[in-house]
């Protein structure tokens, strides 16, 4: 049986060393409290952020006068608006620009031209509230700050289960993939920030669908955060509402709003209203406001659409060729300058993505936590307020400062306690058996499986319904395939049972989905009931939590917080 | 498939291995070789090995369902003419 080779113990565990991983350590580390960061990868390149972003949501009065609200409504009117509680949003605006001002500091460059600049999603008019920046080191950055003040960092760990005691969370088991044979680590802790980022792999890539890792964000990001909280019964809110970005077809990459152009259809006639000249301060936010705009274009045979930059001024054609260099998308350019494709010269086509799970899943207060004691969320596993790269930069740093607080009122659980622990050892005994069985079913199989039914059962809008008789049936296939990947499961290797984990993370996900999407008897947004074809005006307000509790799933509707 | 080590630039010294995001290389330094790909369908093509590496001596072979679909503009505009 495997074996608990390696034993920690510290105040503050923080799972997953990306961007919100990441900036809770240094926060907490300032405030005098113990760090551990448990990292799947390695904190330097890891996560959607490895390799930099360029947008960065905040609010400098200096720029926005003294009202936050204003930027609240820019927020609400976004992409990123609909599942949030205003509550935690003004305190992430609040304390946006003391942490802006932080990276700028530390050395990412916050300041082009030398000054605060705020370029793209943006209406012509309106308040722009995205500071345009140069994150191409942001991770290098970060992980040495971290470092500098003494965060340790556990690279090479996946978390794979919480354990808690009376008093809320009290630590976690790690896997240890630094080499091919597989070993666990117990850490034990007084607190928990889970920050693993995105749910990717639920669903099948909409592109090139034999393809699990050509996603939008980073694939290695599959929603643990979510299913570790479900498992010991924190909420969960907004599952069923689904999201799905869109960009450059066949080569599957975020950062959309890099690209200064034009959206056509094929006759060079613009997709929408906003601007007839795409400029590096504006650029086309027709992709933002539209997005089934690239699926409607398909299937009403009008498509497909384009990106279209070959009406730039050359100053911001080169403009937008260093953004995509600060955005992380030099695979992209290196594929471009390859094949001699020129955006001065070429229209690119743009699709929508997947869904995928970001700004829904944990459930948590304005101080980052959960309804589990101890136990916080950052970043994009947070299901109550999303603003990607700022949120997950600024909701790091925020649950950073709380929960080292919090340490003050909270005591670590005893080695014999943990160890003796049953939910513990019945985890262990299940994760160690996929290695010890020597021939069976392997996990991409499970993966592909899983797609299918989230694919089938559970399909996301637009030009495709739920309904009670389709999830039903989703439920019962996807217990069926769990029951049957546990039975069968083999992994040779620790990076094979890492990535079974991963799947293993996603159905519980993708139960959660079903469940609450099962509850949601109207349609709104991507979520298209065929039995429920109305928005219901009741629920405009309101959220829908999920979690389990002594072995049943609850649900509960909630107001949201104004 | 995907990330390609030139093997005549490659100093053994395994960073590509440690900071893959999606852990694809196996490095062994004992054995003197440069780190093995042991999982290249599951590269992102993110391109941290390849920035990363001291030596250049990685390249990304983009699989050719993932080609960028793009077209000369002037079909377009000559499409509206039409
Ligand atoms: C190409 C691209 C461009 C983007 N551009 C922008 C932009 O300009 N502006 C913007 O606002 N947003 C942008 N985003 C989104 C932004 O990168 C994310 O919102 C942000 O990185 C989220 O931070 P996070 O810390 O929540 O997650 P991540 O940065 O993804 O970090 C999650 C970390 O958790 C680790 N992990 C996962 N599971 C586990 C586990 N079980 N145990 C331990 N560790 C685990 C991962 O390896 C990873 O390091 C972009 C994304 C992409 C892909
Ligand atoms: S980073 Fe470059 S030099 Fe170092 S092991 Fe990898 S390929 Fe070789
Ligand atoms: S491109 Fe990214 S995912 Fe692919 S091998 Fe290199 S570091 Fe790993």
């Amino acid at each position: 049986m495997l074996k608990i080779t390696q034993f920690f113990e510290t105040d503050v565990l923080v799972v997953g060393g990306g961007i919100a991983g990441l900036m809770a350590g240094i926060a907490a580390r300032d405030q005098g409290a113990d760090v551990i960061i448990a990292e799947k990868a390695d904190t330097r390149r890891s996560g959607s952020g490895a390799t930099g972003n360029d947008h960065f949501l905040c609010y400098i009065p200096e720029k926005h006068g003294d009202d936050p609200r204003l930027v609240l409504h820019e927020i609400a009117d976004s992409m990123l608006g609909s599942n949030m509680d205003a509550d935690i949003a003004m305190r992430f605006l609040n304390e946006s620009f003391n942490v802006v001002k932080s990276w700028h500091e530390w050395g990412i460059n916050m300041r082009l031209h030398d000054d605060w600049t705020f370029m793209g999603h943006a209406f012509p008019g309106r308040p722009r509230i995205f500071l345009k920046y140069d994150g191409h080191n942001q991770k290098a950055v970060l992980t040495r700050e971290a470092k500098k003040r003494g965060a340790r960092l556990l690279n090479h760990h996946p978390v794979l289960e919480l354990i808690k005691d009376e008093n809320g969370v009290a630590g976690a088991l790690a896997l240890d993939v630094s080499s091919p044979e597989p070993a666990f680590t117990l850490i034990r802790a007084k607190t928990v920030i889970l920050a693993t980022g995105s749910g990717n792999r639920l669903y099948p890539s909409t592109s090139t669908p034999g393809m699990l890792f050509n996603t939008g964000f980073c694939p290695g990001c599959t929603a643990a955060a979510l299913a570790l909280s479900w498992r010991i019964g924190a909420r969960l809110v907004n599952m069923e509402i689904p999201f799905r970005h869109a960009g450059p077809r066949y080569f599957t990459r975020c950062g959309k709003a890099t690209w200064i152009g034009m959206y056509r259809y094929p006759d060079g006639k613009p997709l929408g209203p906003f601007v007839t000249k795409a400029t590096r301060e504006l650029g086309d936010i027709t992709g933002d406001v539209w997005n089934t705009s690239f699926t409607d274009l398909m299937c009403n045979g009008r498509g497909p659409a384009y990106m279209d930059c070959t009406q730039d001024a050359p100053e911001d054609l080169a403009f937008m060729r260093e953004g995509m260099a600060s955005e992380g998308l030099t695979s992209l350019i290196d594929y471009m300058d390859a094949n001699s494709i020129d955006p001065g010269k070429h229209v690119v086509e743009f699709g929508q993505f997947e869904p995928f799970l970001i700004g829904r899943g944990v459930e948590i207060d304005i101080n980052g936590q959960s309804t589990i004691p101890g136990l916080y969320a950052a970043g994009d596993v947070m299901g109550n307020f999303r603003a990607d790269m700022g949120g997950a930069a600024v909701m790091g740093w925020i649950s950073g400062k709380e929960v080292a607080a919090a340490c003050a009122n909270r005591s670590l659980i005893s080695a014999e306690r943990a160890e003796s622990d049953a939910w513990l050892n019945e985890r262990l005994a299940y994760y160690g058996s996929f290695y010890e069985r020597k021939q069976g079913a392997g996990w991409k199989d499970a993966n592909m499986a899983l797609q299918q039914i989230m694919n089938d059962y559970a399909a996301v809008g637009p030009h495709r319904v739920r309904s009670g008789s389709l999830l039903s049936a989703g439920l019962e296939y996807l217990r069926q395939l769990r029951e049957q990947a546990v039975a069968q499961l083999s992994t040779p290797c620790s990076h094979t049972l890492m990535r079974a984990t991963e799947v293993l993370d996603l159905m519980d996900c993708g139960e959660a989905v079903i469940r609450a999407a099962m509850e949601r008897k109207e349609s709104r947004g991507l979520h298209q009931r065929a039995d429920f074809t109305f928005t219901n005006p009741l629920l405009n307000n309101k959220f829908l939590e999920i979690w389990r509790e002594d072995g049943a799933v609850r649900m509960n509707w909630r107001s949201k917080r104004q | 498939m995907p990330p390609l080590i030139d093997e005549s630039k490659c100093i053994r010294c395994g960073l590509c291995a440690e900071i893959c995001p999606l852990g694809l290389f196996r490095f062994d330094k004992a054995s003197g070789n440069p780190p093995e790909v042991a999982f290249p369908d599951e590269c992102w093509h993110c391109n941290s090995c390849v920035l990363d590496c001291p030596k250049k001596a990685i390249t990304l072979r983009v699989p050719l369902c993932q080609m960028l679909l793009h077209r000369d503009v002037r079909q377009l505009y000559d499409a509206g003419k039409e």
